[in-house]
């Protein structure tokens, strides 16, 4: 069996996104389902958060290939 | 860093299913456009046809239940997706979207049938062009509607950004519209389609596996069985997000080509 | 309701990708041209922010 380890390391590094990711949009559908009306408070956090968590999968993602 | 595990059993081993069991033999002779999904794409608009045709054929007030399951596909693409979606302007594009959507959920739901069991979207080819479709649909509107500098502009310098920002943003943006989107569109139903194939492929592969080896093993078979035959109500449950998503990405990109500001 | 959400989504995810592959390819032509072994590096941090600070144009101020 061949292959690349770097795939198995972007397999490890894409658990802490996937959790993060999951945390963001739990915290803000229990907000939203709490108090509507702060949806567009909450709107642009979460999506920042998911933002800066997706970067780092992609991150790693990119990673895999270069090195 | 390439490293090369050997497996214990060198002899009789397991041979893992890989991309290669998608590549399947033309069935007449040497003609490559004769293989599987191919047939199963003509399938597919057959039984989408013939579906639509009879469910139509005689509309009452009180309707049938074929003209009820129909009609009820219909409107949630009509309600659900083009107008909730689009706005106003929403009826030309219903026809394209039905289209889409139909398409897509009968080719997927494919991989599941017995007998046919492949579905065709994991063939990278076949969501290549569905994509590149959305992709001149979607600009043609937005050039259409806005005209072509204007839409341009829009696209490349947002509004409210200091000058010298525009060198790092607007590349982003040129990539983002005109290769990413289309891309991720294809490769997003083409790798679900992909990766749910080899998954069921695994289990079902892995069991009959295990039936051939020795009485521990047959013990445990029934088990991989059991777990691809759970996965595959998943698959079905992924194949057709998969076709909603697709379909609800087009809207969404054509309704932000319509848009006067994004 | 969810459908602006996902098209929020996905353009953050494409942003980001697109602000790798293009900072990210920009920086290792650079390394090929010049021989070096930074710019790679350099060049996808460059990206990721600049799509970061894209997304909070896009989507953070409100």
């Amino acid at each position: 069996m061949t292959g690349t380890l770097n795939l198995v390391g972007f397999g490890l590094a894409a658990i802490g996104p996937g959790i993060a990711t999951g945390l963001i949009f739990a915290a803000y559908i229990n907000g939203v389902a709490r108090q509507p009306e702060a949806r567009s408070v909450l709107q642009p956090i979460a999506f920042l958060g998911f933002a800066l968590a997706e970067a780092l999968a992609l991150f790693g993602l990119v990673l895999a290939f270069v090195l | 860093m390439r490293v090369q595990l050997l497996s214990e059993a060198q002899g009789e081993g397991f041979v893992p299913p890989s991309s290669g069991d998608f590549e399947l033999p033309p069935i007449f002779g040497e003609n490559a456009l004769t293989t599987k999904p191919i047939f199963l794409l003509f399938l597919s608009v057959i039984l989408i046809s013939a579906f639509f045709i009879l469910a139509s054929r005689k509309a009452a007030v009180v309707p049938s239940k074929l003209q009820f399951a129909g009609e009820s596909v219909y409107g949630f693409v009509r309600n659900g997706l083009a107008r909730d979606v689009i706005g106003h302007e929403f009826l030309r594009f219903v026809p394209y979207l039905f289209t889409l959507f139909t398409f897509i959920l009968v080719n997927n739901v494919f991989g599941i049938v017995p007998l046919l069991q492949f579905p065709t979207m994991s063939r990278i080819s076949f969501p290549y062009i569905l994509a590149l479709s959305v992709y001149l649909v979607f600009h043609y509107v937005g050039i259409r509607k806005q005209g072509a500098f204007k839409y341009f502009k829009e696209i490349m310098f947002m509004p409210g950004v200091p000058k010298a920002a525009y060198i790092l943003i607007t590349p982003l943006e040129i990539l983002t519209f005109f290769v990413v989107r289309p891309l991720t569109l294809a490769l997003r139903l083409f790798a679900n389609m992909f990766a749910g194939h080899l998954l069921l492929l695994v289990f079902i592969l892995g069991g009959e596996h295990l039936l051939q080896g020795v009485i521990g093993l047959k013990l445990i078979s029934p088990f991989a069985f059991g777990i691809g035959i759970v996965l595959t109500f998943f698959e079905f449950m992924v194949q057709c997000l998969q076709a909603y998503i697709f379909t609800l990405l087009a809207a969404l990109y054509i309704a932000g080509a319509l848009a006067d500001e994004h | 309701m969810p459908k602006s959400e996902e098209n929020a989504m996905w353009s953050i995810f494409g942003y980001l990708l697109s602000g790798l592959l293009f900072w990210g390819g920009f920086g290792y032509g650079l390394d090929k041209w010049l021989d070096k072994n930074y710019f790679t590096l350099i060049g996808l941090l460059v990206g990721i922010s600049g799509a970061i600070y894209l997304v909070w144009l896009r989507f953070g101020r409100e």
